[in-house]
């Protein structure tokens, strides 16, 4: 045994032991990924190449090229998400840019407004903007009361609330990693950049906005995402006309009971999704948007 | 040197208080063409305050701030036209070297071909040459240091500010880095206002330093002058090591300590108490045979009996503590080359320190 | 929500103790509050069979726990259409009519898999304010009428996510008289016939409804000037204060019913409990509870419900002659193209 070998197997030994433990804590949570996210996913998987007859079948697939309204649905799903996404991010980024200047007590307090919505019910809030939105609503009885138009305008029951209910309810997740991303940049930078020249404006557009954008681009994603799969608002806001992939869904199944043509509708909306993701992270490097830099 | 390429600073009267406290109390500075001039000062004293006014960072009080014959008081900090290097570097994180530097040139309408050949050049003389496609991520502390300094000079500022630009780095870059900055202000040319809380970097740096405490002006000398003749108990606490001790005033304005004369009261004092500021390097102990003027025929030096309490090696240089007549405490600086001979010096031991009378400072007293 | 009902001293005396409750699944809100009166308590009392009653019926969920072999649910109550279809869908067990008599059911109350629980009218539903009262002069009269936006300018609201009882009446603005609404539904061309007639309305209408809830709401918030929907949630509506009329001139005659997942685990006593329910006895206090009408004729003449209730409902004999009896010999067959085909117009 020479010098350089002394105690070498025993603290080999040690080292492996402590990786296999490392690996013993991540055994639960393997397990419930397996069981909440691999096998539902593999099960709805199956269920879409499975006929009424119990057999192997590409009908649901088939049917989606078949009738246009698939199209449409994923279509105007697409639309609804986007522009909803859009709508907060106009509001948000200068929301969040205004609790990002805000000495920390300050920004603790609006922070808690903004998180308000979190406190309240999903269908409660959404009820909410019906009751406020509709023909005989708040909105527009006080509007035509002060004048400022004589018939009702048509809020709810359509794009426009389905949009307003959404952006509401989807805010806080925009406005949340937004915040934090602005947090970070130094205040130094925006005084260095004044300093070398750039007037507030393109100090905003040069700096600000370059180092706010991993922040935007994580925060829009998650609203994006989760307004594909959305449900309540779309359905009572929308009042029937906007029909989103989540809608279709329950309609096939509680009309239909046909669970392969939902699932395949799950299927492409989840691979939709994460081809959503993926293009996402190539164009915008998505992991440091949402982890940071490694 | 090209002087047409530097700006002097006129300071007046400025002031800037937050709440009840004064960061800046009416101060006045010329601050001249081309200099090297270094904010010193304990944190808290205002030295920041005061580069951030002249940045155009922060907006004082009252007063005045000139660059030249033209009044800056008013004007944003983009249309100031002065170039800065923050404590933090504030390189903008997602461009590279090149794109940092070449940042201030193109607000500027350079050319693209002029503003290469600059940035190229700007990076030759902090001698990143070859790194302007690297990412900020990518660079060490001392190689960002030096890209924030590129692009603080790149667009040929007439002042060029610095807060504290080498705090970050190691003990041994930041010496080197005190040096290259010293000849890169020198082939520049430009007004330079540098802060520190290092004396030493100050002393080493600096053209002349501006000692400031509690928002206002301590001193403003050069950095020989400054650390020789400290204007007050502040400033020769604050500058290099000192020992300070009560001196005896006698009705006829001779000071004295224990008993032995140091020097007559400045005849324009409108002070009665007075101490006196000893530099350890300027003491010398009896066993040391190498002591400069020792034995100066026409200077006596004054000779203080203590017993050593401490004696400390630092490598270079040693010091031996002696607690001397009085119960005050010295500190006695020494090389520690071959020659010397107080390394030997054991606590308890009885020694004697002399100081050379003209060796010796005399502030006024209380003015701390 | 489980309720165990337990009816031991009766059922004991009766000697009919059967080891099993047997579970009932019902709807929420007020449909399933006033079966329980009329129907589910009296019977589990008189009959000594426990129950344990649940809310939520669906037949999609009857037919998940089918498909999946874990039937816990013995009755479920469901749409004539829904059972129908799960029916086809082989998800229940076949209706024992040597047990369940229904001799004195109106005809095209039950079929094989289902046994109806109570009558329904899909009518058209307007703004008294508006239109006015039903039967006055100038007020709607048929379908054509809620189609004419001209002579009734306002919005309309109509089903959405669902094919039930929503081409009908748009064959029946179109000019086809009732009785032949089947037959010309019964072919590609009469079901785009359908389509397109509401494709044409489709401007007009504000709201597409998905509950019966809904319905009422749109009334009583004036959200829209005329809908479709279910006669007993306009009652209410009009409980409640809202100005809601509505007619049953050529509205759509249907039933809800009690449906038996196949391989229900207490079969047996659940047909027992099936046969008691449907006794004119307990049909005839419906009426008290919700404005829906017995499927036993002879609950007519056992109810003391005062006469303006019973002739408002819809399975009176005065009002059935009125209105179009639902065929579910036609959404058997063509249920599925027709859905398709609906909601390819709604997502346009």
């Amino acid at each position: 045994m020479t010098a350089r070998s002394l105690n070498s197997t025993a603290l080999k030994q040690q080292e492996r032991m402590e990786q296999w433990t490392l690996l013993g804590l991540a055994i639960p949570a393997i397990f419930v990924i397996l069981l909440v996210v691999i096998i539902p996913v593999g099960w709805l998987f199956y269920l879409s190449f499975i006929g009424d007859n119990g057999q192997f079948t590409l009908e649901h697939y088939q049917k989606m090229v078949e009738y246009k309204s698939y199209y449409r649905v994923f279509l105007n799903t697409f639309k609804v998400s986007i522009l909803t996404t859009l709508i907060c991010i106009v509001i948000g980024y200068p929301m969040a840019y205004f609790l990002a200047q805000l000495p920390a007590r300050w920004a603790g307090f609006f922070m808690l407004a903004v998180l308000l919505p979190f406190w309240t019910s999903l269908l409660v809030r959404t009820y909410a903007w019906l009751v406020l939105l509709q023909r005989k609503g708040i909105l527009n009885e006080f509007a035509m009361d002060i004048g400022l138009w004589e018939k009702p305008v048509k809020l709810v029951h359509n794009l426009t609330g389905t949009l307003i209910g959404m952006a509401h309810i989807m805010l806080p997740f925009l406005v949340l990693p937004l915040y934090n991303a602005m947090k970070k940049i130094d205040r130094d930078l925006m005084q260095a950049s004044a300093n070398l020249g750039a007037s507030p404006a393109k100090s905003f557009w040069q700096i600000y906005f370059p180092l706010s954008l991993p922040g935007m681009v994580a925060g829009s994603l998650i609203v994006f995402v989760l307004c594909l799969g959305f449900y309540v608002t779309p359905a009572v806001l929308g009042g029937g006309r906007v029909v989103m992939v989540a809608t279709q869904i329950t309609s096939i199944l509680e009309n239909q009971f046909n669970w392969g043509a939902a699932s395949s509708l799950g299927v492409v909306l989840l691979i939709a999704t994460v081809l959503v993701l993926i293009i996402a992270g190539r164009v915008f490097k998505l992991d440091t948007a949402l982890f940071g830099k490694g | 040197m090209p002087t047409d390429s530097a700006l002097p600073i006129y300071i007046n009267g400025l002031t800037k208080k937050y709440g009840e406290l004064f960061a800046l109390d009416a101060v006045d500075l010329n601050i001249r063409s081309g200099e090297f001039l270094t904010l010193l000062g304990p944190s808290g004293s205002g030295k920041t305050t005061l580069l951030m006014a002249i940045a155009g960072f922060n907006r004082p009080d009252a007063g005045s701030i000139q660059f030249g014959d033209t009044e800056m008081i008013l004007t944003p900090p983009h249309k100031r036209d002065v170039g800065m290097v923050f404590q933090s570097y504030a390189l903008f994180p997602h461009m590279t070297v090149a794109q940092n530097i070449a940042f201030p040139l193109k607000l500027r309408k350079v050319t693209e071909a002029e503003r290469h050949q600059r940035v190229e050049e700007a990076l030759e003389t902090v001698q990143l040459g070859g790194l302007g496609h690297r990412h900020i991520d990518q660079l060490s502390g001392g190689q960002r240091q030096r890209v924030a300094l590129a692009r603080a000079f790149v667009f040929k500022p007439r002042i060029l500010l610095m807060d504290e630009p080498l705090s970050a780095l190691d003990k041994k870059l930041r010496e080197r880095m005190q040096i290259e900055l010293k000849q890169l202000h020198r082939q520049l040319g430009v007004t330079t206002v540098y802060v520190t809380h290092d004396q030493r970097e100050a002393l080493t740096m600096s053209d002349r330093i501006a000692v400031i405490s509690d928002g206002k002006l301590a001193q403003v000398d050069t950095p020989q002058t400054i650390y020789n003749h400290p204007a007050n108990g502040f400033v020769a606490d604050f500058i290099g090591e000192s020992t300070i001790l009560p001196l005896n005033n006698d009705s006829s304005g001779q000071l004295s300590f224990n008993g032995q004369h140091v020097q007559s009261q400045p005849a324009d004092a409108t002070h009665r108490d007075w101490s006196l500021v000893i530099r350890p390097e300027r003491l010398y102990l009896s066993e040391m045979s190498d002591a400069p003027g020792r034995h100066n025929a026409t200077d006596t030096p004054l000779a203080l009996d203590g017993i050593v309490k401490e004696n400390v090696f630092q490598g270079e240089t040693a010091f031996v503590l002696v607690t001397i007549d009085g119960g005050h405490e010295v500190s006695v600086r020494f090389g520690t080359g071959s020659m010397s001979q107080a390394g030997h010096l054991q606590p308890g031991d009885v020694v004697t320190v002399y100081l050379n009378r003209s060796d010796a400072i005399v502030i006024p007293t209380g003015d701390h | 929500m489980r309720l165990v009902l337990v009816a031991s001293v009766l059922a004991i005396a009766s000697g009919a103790a059967s080891a099993e409750p047997i579970t009932v699944v019902s709807w929420g809100g007020s449909y399933g509050a006033a079966q329980d009166a009329a129907l589910f308590n009296d019977a589990s009392k008189n009959s000594g069979i426990e129950i344990i009653r649940e809310s939520g019926a669906s037949m999609s969920k009857t037919c998940l726990q089918v498909q999946s072999g874990s039937v816990t649910w013995d009755l479920v109550v469901t749409g004539s259409g829904g059972s129908a279809a799960a029916a086809a869908d082989g998800c229940l067990e076949k209706i024992d009519y040597s047990v369940v008599d229904v001799s004195d059911f109106y005809p095209n109350t039950y079929t094989d898999y289902c046994v109806g629980s109570d009558v329904f009218a899909t009518v058209m539903a307007w703004n008294t304010e508006k239109f006015g009262e039903p039967g006055s002069d100038g007020a709607p009269q048929s379908w054509a009428d809620f189609w004419d936006v001209e002579k009734f300018p306002g919005t309309r609201a109509y089903r959405a996510n669902n094919v039930d009882g929503a081409l009908e009446p748009a064959l029946m603005a179109d000019g086809v008289p009732a009785e032949e609404v089947y037959e010309v539904l019964s072919t590609r061309e009469g079901m785009e016939r359908a389509i397109n007639k509401i494709r044409e309305l489709k401007p007009h209408i504000a709201v597409f409804w998905d509950s019966g809830a809904m319905q009422a709401q749109l009334m009583k918030d004036n959200e829209v000037d005329m809908t479709t929907g279910w006669n007993g949630r306009f009652d209410n509506a009009k409980k409640d204060g809202a100005t809601v009329g509505y007619s049953f001139d050529q509205a759509l005659l249907d039933y809800d019913c009690f449906a038996m997942p196949k391989g229900a685990p207490n079969k047996d006593v659940a047909m027992k409990f099936l046969a008691e329910v449907s006794k004119a006895e307990y049909q005839a206090n419906l009426p008290f509870h919700i404005t829906y009408g017995p499927t036993n004729k002879k609950a007519y003449e056992v109810t003391t419900a005062p006469k303006e209730l019973i002739e408002a409902l819809p399975s009176h004999p005065n009002n059935v002659p009125m209105m179009l009896p639902v065929s579910l010999d036609w959404y058997a067959a063509n249920r599925k193209e027709a859905l398709e085909l609906y909601m390819e117009m709604l997502s346009e």
